[in-house]
């Protein structure tokens, strides 16, 4: 190869090599440095030992209370059970959250109440008595 | 039990994986650089240690994780007794001169370094994808949990939006590694998504160091490391990313068998096919678009590219079919109108199809013109590479969700908005392969073309 020939394989290659450095910091331009240390601070926690709350994790964004109900659920509910669901039908994670959380138990949304052993009601105030368990953020019916 | 100790359990439960995985790929990498082989170790542990996992529960209905472990240490000690493979060496030349190795060690800090900000992001809560709890996480928990796979998780119409007809390679995973672990962890179970992108970035390193340069290597793994549109907090828990391990291995070990031919090729490349096809719908699609690419360049002789390692493309995605039509019998999918080909609704087809072409354009192209004309630029001051043949295959892949999104029974640009950039970004990794063969520049590899393994015919 000439030295003209070597001089301009040099320059392309030097090109190329910036173009993919503007690939690069494109793509690293959309990491959130503040939300990476927001989750430093809550990975240090866990390894301190700390169990960080339903409620105060991503998962619960629309709605951290609820991550309570759906522990008492299952808390209060066999793992062989099958559960209508009555929550809000936006956003439709009330839904994916509450299947996730009490796997394996069946959740069937709410009209379906007839295949249910329980059915609960996330945001219920009604009176308790003996098939109504009040738990945190709504209830619990036994059918 | 505390995170530290699940952490440590699921740690313990991935290396127990990547041990397995390499009792079999040692016959199939014989030659590799450790990168490589590490990273086949890693894809096909995670192909075989749910089988293994399923075969168990099968039996014994319970997710206890002894029969799993005599399963894996008499598989490992199976395989150290059946042959011992020769000594392997380092395919690609080491690079000489003295700049040069100090631009690769940076280049490999820089990886290491986003690969920990993945790791942490990954690792920090609870996983929380929506898909997440909606399919993956919530099929391998209900399998962890009960001990067996459910008829339910494919045909009950209460899980209809749960995708019973998706493949399950990721939740047998999930269960796989609780049931290692002792229990279902769901932020410590996260682990397997970083341990699959550093067997991406091992992947795209090891193959191109020796098939193109160890600078190739290691610049398109940093390349690929930056890529936080796929290595995000909320892609944990995801089936993307170990996608885009299986499309990378299937790539790189189709390149080999289009230089070589050789058996352990076309055997890594079932492998990989096996991870893509049981992974997500989109590697079936990737499969066969490559059996495609090979039939062409077979000159349309079905044989010939049948014996060539077609088969190794195309046995997956029917076995995956065959398996769920035999044993799973999913309810039908609802995602799609497949009326939206007939002839009367052509026309709303097209207007979709516009709809979508334009919704991708806006949000999916413009907002990103600034690397994509970075890339354009790339490919005009660069020489072909060796893996320019993926090109078309990555085209199609992506103008394949734009037929997708066009067919779907929902709103296309709602489509468009919630997942076009996600499962374009699983397509980076394959694509950084391309890029990093085209920078065919400072020490260059004595095995150019070849497969270094010594059972390459």
């Amino acid at each position: 190869m000439t030295s003209e020939g070597r001089a301009l394989s040099v320059v392309r290659r030097g090109v190329a090599a910036v173009l993919l450095l503007v690939v690069a910091g494109s793509m690293a331009k959309t990491v959130a440095l503040d939300e990476v240390a927001r989750r430093w601070r809550l990975l240090r926690r866990a390894f301190a030992g700390e169990k960080v709350p339903g409620g105060e994790t991503t998962g619960f964004w629309f709605d951290p209370s609820y991550a309570r109900f759906l522990d008492e659920v299952r808390r209060r509910t066999p793992k062989d059970a099958t559960i209508a669901l009555v929550v809000p039908s936006w956003p439709d994670v009330y839904v994916y959250q509450a299947a996730y959380q009490l796997a394996p138990r069946r959740v069937v949304q709410a009209g379906r109440e007839n295949e249910a052993g329980f059915v609960a009601a996330y945001g219920y105030q009604g009176t308790p008595n003996a098939s109504v368990m009040p738990i945190p953020g709504g209830a619990l019916f036994r059918r | 039990m505390t995170f530290p100790t699940a952490l440590f359990r699921v740690l313990a439960g991935a290396l127990a994986t990547g041990v397995v995985g390499w009792a079999l790929a040692r016959f199939v990498t014989e030659g590799f650089s450790r990168q490589e082989k590490a990273a086949w170790s890693v894809a096909i542990g995670l192909l075989v240690q749910p089988v293994l996992f399923l075969a168990c529960i099968s039996v014994s209905r319970s997710s206890r994780p002894a029969p799993l472990l005599v399963l894996d240490i008499a598989l490992v000690a199976a395989s150290i007794a059946v042959r011992r493979p020769g000594r392997s060496f380092e395919a690609g030349a080491s690079p000489s001169s003295r700049k040069l190795r100090a631009g690769i060690a940076g280049l490999l800090v820089l990886a290491a370094a986003a690969w920990l900000v993945f790791f942490v992001s990954a690792i920090a809560e609870p996983m929380w994808a929506t898909d997440y709890l909606a399919m993956w996480g919530l099929k391998g928990k209900t399998i962890f949990e009960t001990g067996f796979v459910p008829r339910r998780l494919f045909q009950d119409p209460a899980l209809s939006w749960g995708r019973p007809d998706h493949p399950l390679l990721v939740p047998l995973s999930l269960a796989m590694l609780a049931s290692l672990s002792g229990g279902w962890n769901d932020q410590a179970l996260a682990l397997l998504f970083p341990v699959c992108e550093l067997a991406t970035l091992l992947a795209v390193w090891g193959f191109l160091a020796r098939r193109v340069s160890p600078l190739a290597g290691a610049a398109s793994a940093a390349l690929v490391s930056l890529c936080f549109p796929l290595y995000r907090a909320v892609d944990a828990g995801m089936a993307e990313i170990p996608l885009a391990l299986g499309l990378v291995l299937a790539s790189c070990a189709f390149l080999d068998v289009l230089g070589t031919g050789s058996r352990s090729a076309a055997t890594r490349l079932f492998a990989a096919s096996l991870l893509a096809a049981w992974t997500k719908p989109e590697g079936t699609l990737f499969l066969l678009l490559l059996a495609g690419v090979l039939f062409l360049e077979r000159r349309l002789r079905p044989v010939e590219t049948w014996k060539s390692g077609g088969w190794a493309l195309v046995v997956p995605p029917i076995l995956h079919a065959s398996l769920m039509l035999l044993f799973a019998r999913p309810i039908p999918p609802r995602d799609f109108d497949p009326t939206f080909l007939e002839p009367r609704r052509w026309s709303e087809l097209a207007s979709r199809v516009a709809t979508v072409l334009s919704r991708i354009f806006e949000t999916g192209v413009l907002p990103v013109w600034v690397p994509v004309l970075a890339i354009g630029l790339f490919f005009l001051f660069t020489r072909r590479g060796l893996a320019d043949l993926l090109l078309p295959i990555l085209v199609l892949q992506v103008l394949g969700y734009v037929a997708a999104f066009s067919i779907s029974s929902f709103d296309p640009v709602w489509k468009v908005d919630s997942c076009f950039q996600r499962i374009t970004a699983t397509l980076f990794p394959a694509f950084a392969l391309v890029l990093g063969a085209r920078m065919a520049m400072g020490g260059t590899s004595s095995s150019r073309g070849k497969d270094p393994s010594p059972a390459a015919t």
